[in-house]
């Protein structure tokens, strides 16, 4: 039987599909719900192939990560089957560790702009109709009542902060004027230039 | 941080609008942002490109922003910008697909 082959590029980057529409399910003869092959080709960097078990995990793995890069946390992912660390803010360090015994862990290093397509490239996928794969886990999907308690915080410390530093410094600045006049020592110092 | 005298506060659906348009223009200009972004990379070879982007960026923040706020000076140091600027492409290049309007909001409200 002839396998269904679908490509996503973006710039530098490719992902490519290979498997079996779900006869089952009546799904088209163009579709892809049984995948037994995917590849990711980036240019000038070793080709990375797998099975579907593991599709799902480098994903979600580079979703977290960019997720964590810019989120001003520190940028490291680390799992079983993959490894995501920055360098610097440039460069980012991925190991793929291979499920088969005495296989050396496959060391990349990407800039921001390769990983910026292999991103894109997994956006594609996921919003792809002709393949249907679990959806992936997207970090960026906030549940709706930390978003909002996060927006009560700063709320709540936007309306404090500005009275609070105003009396603050309204008694820093009236604390000065203490020094400045003292009607006591002016009374004494007039005695002391007129003495009648 | 704007250069106005007049402090309104942005609707929802404004909100939302700004969020759509920015995601559009960053589909538009993926090539553009990738480029810039690329050029840190390698800095020695193509710093025309980041010098560039960087004078620009500059320039504009001088013409539209108040300079004298404190967040704005920090925009202006050479120095410390590099890092906001990186991040602001790469949210930008993120969020350069359909779903990108999702996205983006969520970065946003994470802020």
């Amino acid at each position: 039987m002839i396998q269904n082959k679908l490509s996503f590029h973006q710039s530098s980057a490719s992902l490519e599909i290979i498997g079996l529409p779900d006869y089952s399910n009546n799904e088209k003869k163009d579709q892809i719900s049984i995948i037994s092959q995917w590849k990711l080709t980036i240019v000038d960097k070793p080709l990375i192939e797998g099975k579907i078990e593991h599709l799902g995990p480098i994903m979600d793995a580079f979703y977290i990560y960019s997720n964590l890069l810019i989120k001003n946390e520190i940028p490291i992912y680390e799992s079983k089957l993959i490894d995501i660390k920055a360098d610097n803010l440039y460069i980012h360090n991925i190991v793929l560790k291979s499920s088969k015994p005495n296989v050396k862990p496959l060391v990349l290093k990407i800039g921001n702009s390769l990983l910026s397509d292999t991103i894109n490239c997994f956006d594609q996928l996921n919003e792809s109709s002709k393949v249907s794969i679990k959806k992936i886990y997207i970090p960026t999907n906030i549940p709706k009542k930390l978003r909002f308690g996060l927006n009560k915080k700063v709320k709540f410390f936007n309306s404090f902060i500005p009275p609070f530093i105003a009396i603050c410094s309204l008694i820093l600045f009236s604390s000065y004027f203490i020094y400045f006049y003292s009607p006591f020592e002016n009374i004494e110092k007039k005695e002391l230039i007129n003495p009648k | 941080m704007r250069k106005s005298y007049v402090t309104n506060n942005i609707k929802l659906n404004e909100f939302d609008a700004l969020i759509r348009i920015t995601v559009e223009m960053s589909k538009y200009l993926y090539p553009y942002i990738r480029e810039i972004l690329k050029s840190k990379e390698d800095i020695e070879e193509n710093s025309v490109i980041w010098n560039d982007f960087n004078k620009r960026f500059i320039e504009l923040i001088k013409e539209r922003l108040n300079i004298d706020t404190m967040r704005v000076k920090k925009l202006l140091n050479q120095a410390e910008n590099d890092e906001i600027i990186i991040k602001s492409l790469l949210i930008l290049s993120f969020c350069s697909s359909n779903q990108g309007y999702k996205k983006l909001k969520n970065f946003l409200y994470d802020f």
